[in-house]
């Protein structure tokens, strides 16, 4: 980018700088311009940016072999004074994100020694981000790997997988979040596609345990998310017993379920829930739990085609079908079958969402070749505000069928 | 002989942190899958109860925008865990921080602690979870406003919400991003607040030919085999051949400020006067309530002045107010403007005005907007499952 109109001189302009910095420092919330401070980070190019009000920061490249994913590096733009470098790499998380104090030890050890004493602890991508000085970037991957974790997961490949926390800590989680992200590591092709960029654009793998989507998978380009079938499982002796101590109220949990399908019988002191009409969304579960538990039939709703950047702007996933828990291996296959016509057809930067979007759901499954349970049928081929269409006389004599078999339920 | 120096070419193949005997603490492992329920001890802190009879705190500390700490601070918190927790804590999504231990004495120890070091304890039920920001000026090339220091000004004004001195209604998340790309975590979320540039880009054009192909080239290809144009979802971008000159140009009134070709291109540039962000509200991820949604425009346009940011520190405030005060314990914002519906929200924000104009879309947005609406057709999460 080129300078800002009007940009002083470059000692005003350094003057203004650590005015806004100071600045930033003050206040009851944790400062960044503090942490960096304490940093060999060139504070004095982002505090030039804020100046100037524009990114101080252009496109720069470092080397290094074999590692094609996670590297970025950036040189100040030179309009600002005395210009920086800032060089960082993406870090794999571990699972559930959980940090050891030996492990954070490491890293530290590492950041000081190889980098610049800075860690961005957690990534909107779900890795952490560790900022480095470039000639030490060969020793810092070796230092890196050496402690048991790599770097990579930028460009146009396969980013750093996201898994909630799941039964390390969570007692809603339905399945093994973790267990699922250690799988699909181990898996040839995720860790080929994680190490070099072949796709038209990103791809993100999200794991959920539970539909509070802790992991986001519903904006994963594909997203494993924990559910149940049918209604949540009632303890009615234990669910009384909340009762009596008054901690929960159920008139009010029945009359507050969102899916309207809780039911309190005051006479048997019994609670209904109706299976059919639950659209699961923990309300009665998180506020009745152990007395109210997920339902036993546990499975995986699998949604694909979600993101934030895309030609078509940020959208959430499609529902495309169910696998069961221990079907890793298939979500697996699952995941590369998705892949496959995206990456032999889509233009450049589409994301996943963008290509289905342009080819339809339903053709875009049946090239996949993808068979789920509980595939969901396509409600319109086009969008239903247009009242016209070219349909095959199939199609009409659907609608017709569809007419005729109510004419006979509501008697006409 | 000694054995050959490990070959670079096996960092093709990557080490993932993935070994849960390894990275997992110990009174995780004991624990693990067997968690039974939780207790909530104040904000910020909550107790893991296990079939076991084990019990893990956490104690949720939020951090600095941007997630950034120094080694310095780091290795602090990581003595605190030694001291006082069970050697280990747990980094989240929302960008915070959770130590964990195995007493609720310890865990307030943790909290006196670290808010010593100045970082406040609180989220959980009705609060303020955190606020992520994306990293903006500090090291990305694309940014149009700086989130971080968007995040820090809000911060200050938000930690009440916070540390749970004001209870809010339910929980509520903020994302800052810096420009359309929206690396905080885009829309879906109860307030976010994103940069964008606020009039079309200009081409600097002595940049431009780096992202084109050589002239010669240039001269035969189609149009549509040109990755700038093809970037463009709306056809603002377009080559013009005048004689032997070929030339790119951008169609302002097309431009719907997307900022895709800036992500691909450097040669797009702004002026700092016209930028500004437009806040969202009424997102979320979770299936909980009304399910899963994006975020709706509140307002498309405000300006941002570092370091305060009053101007974006006065709506965000506004609107977390006014939906504390009128919403009902639970309910989420997004399910809050759901049932009181958009029109009676803005009026009890008293944006009325705002209705004429905010869904005024250029009518050469259409072909981005058609694919778009294409996607409603099919289930998501909430009417799939």
């Amino acid at each position: 980018m080129s300078a800002p109109p009007n940009l002083p001189p470059p000692d005003q302009l350094l003057q203004r700088a650590e005015e806004i910095l100071k600045e930033l420092e003050k206040g009851p919330w944790p400062s960044h311009v503090a942490e960096l401070r304490k940093t060999q980070y060139p504070l004095r190019v982002y505090g030039v940016g804020l100046a100037a009000r524009k990114s101080p920061w252009g496109p720069g490249a470092v080397k290094v072999a074999y590692i094609n994913t996670g590297v970025l590096a950036r040189w100040a733009r030179d309009w600002v004074p005395g210009g920086g470098v800032e060089v960082h790499f993406r870090v794999f998380h571990t699972p559930g994100k959980f940090w050891k104090t030996d492990f954070i030890k490491k890293i530290t050890k590492i950041s000081r020694e190889l980098g610049v004493g800075l860690i961005e602890v957690v990534g909107q991508t779900g890795a952490f981000v560790l900022n480095l000085t470039p000639d030490k970037a060969e020793e810092m991957v070796d230092a890196l790997r050496s402690i048991g974790t790599d770097v990579g997961g930028s460009g146009d490949a396969i980013r750093a997988l996201n898994a909630c926390v799941g039964p390390a800590l969570c007692e809603f989680a339905l399945f093994d979040t973790l267990k699922w992200y250690a799988e699909f590591h181990k898996d040839k092709r995720v860790n080929d596609n994680i190490a070099t960029p072949n796709y038209p654009y990103k791809f993100k793998i999200k794991i959920s345990g539970c539909p509070l989507d802790c992991a986001r998978a519903n904006r994963a380009d594909i997203g494993f998310i924990g559910v149940w079938e049918g209604a949540p499982e009632v303890d009615q002796a234990r669910f009384r017993e909340l009762v009596e101590r008054g901690v929960v109220d159920p008139v009010k949990l029945a009359a507050n379920c969102p899916s309207g399908a809780i039911r309190w019988d005051a006479e048997r002191r019994e609670l209904v829930i109706d299976g059919s009409k639950c659209k699961k969304s923990m309300h009665c579960i998180r506020a009745a739990y152990p007395a109210i538990k997920p339902g036993k039939n546990r499975k995986v709703a699998v949604v694909i085609g979600g993101g934030v950047k895309g030609r078509y702007g940020p959208k959430l996933g499609w529902f495309i079908g169910y696998l069961r828990p221990d079907q890793v291996k298939e979500a697996i296959d699952l995941t590369f079958k998705v892949i496959a016509p995206w990456e032999a057809e889509a233009q450049p930067k589409y994301r996943l969402g963008d290509y289905i979007l342009v080819t339809g759901l339903d053709k875009f499954i049946e090239k996949a070749g993808i068979k789920l349970e509980g595939m969901p049928e396509s409600i319109a081929k086009t969008p239903d505000d247009v009242p016209y269409a070219v349909l095959p006389k199939e199609e009409r004599d659907m609608y017709l069928k569809l007419v005729e078999e109510l004419k006979g339920k509501v008697g006409v | 002989m000694t054995a050959a120096a490990p070959s670079k070419a096996e960092r093709l193949q990557k080490v993932f942190p993935v070994d849960l005997e390894k990275f997992l603490p110990e009174a995780i492992l004991r624990n693990y899958g067997k968690w039974v329920d939780r207790k909530f001890h104040g904000y910020g802190i909550i107790e893991h109860v296990s079939a076991t009879g084990e019990r893990i705190f956490t104690v949720k500390v939020a951090l600095p925008p941007n997630a950034r700490l120094s080694a310095d601070t780091l290795d602090k918190f990581a003595d605190i865990a030694d001291k006082l927790g069970i050697g280990a804590l747990r980094v989240t999504m929302a960008g915070n921080i959770e130590f964990l231990t195995d007493s609720l004495e310890k865990a307030l120890k943790i909290k006196e602690e670290v808010e010593k070091l100045g970082f406040p304890v609180g989220g959980w039920g009705g609060a303020l979870w955190g606020i992520n920001s994306c990293t903006a000026y500090l090291t990305c090339t694309t940014a149009v406003v700086d989130s971080p220091s968007i995040t820090k000004a809000l911060g200050d004004a938000l930690k009440p919400y916070f540390t749970g001195e004001i209870p809010l209604p339910a929980k509520l998340r903020v994302f800052v991003s810096g420009c359309p790309a929206m690396c905080a975590g885009g829309t879906a979320i109860d307030i976010a607040i994103v940069g964008q540039w606020g009039a079309p880009p200009k081409i600097r054009e002595e940049v431009l030919p780096m992202c084109l192909p050589p002239p010669k080239a240039l001269a035969k290809l189609p149009e549509s085999q040109i990755f700038l144009v093809q970037v463009c979802p709306t056809g603002a971008l377009s080559l013009r051949r005048e004689g032997d000159k070929v030339k790119l140009v951008l169609i302002g009134e097309k431009c719907i400020n997307c900022a895709r070709c800036k992500e691909n291109c450097d040669a797009f540039d702004y002026d700092p006067e016209n930028v500004g962000v437009s806040i969202l509200v009424g997102g979320k991820m979770s299936n909980t309530g009304t399910g899963p949604r994006l975020g709706r425009v509140l307002i498309p346009w405000l300006p941002a002045n570092p370091p305060r940011y009053e101007e974006i520190v006065a709506v965000v405030k506004h609107i977390v107010e006014t939906w504390r005060q009128h919403a009902q314990p639970g309910e989420r914002l997004a399910d809050f403007i759901e049932r009181v519906g958009w029109t009676k929200f803005l009026d009890l924000l008293g944006f009325g005005k705002v209705r004429d104009y905010y869904q005024r879309v250029p009518e050469f947005a259409r072909t981005f907007l058609t694919y778009r609406s294409r996607g409603d057709v099919y289930p998501r999460l909430r009417d799939g499952i």
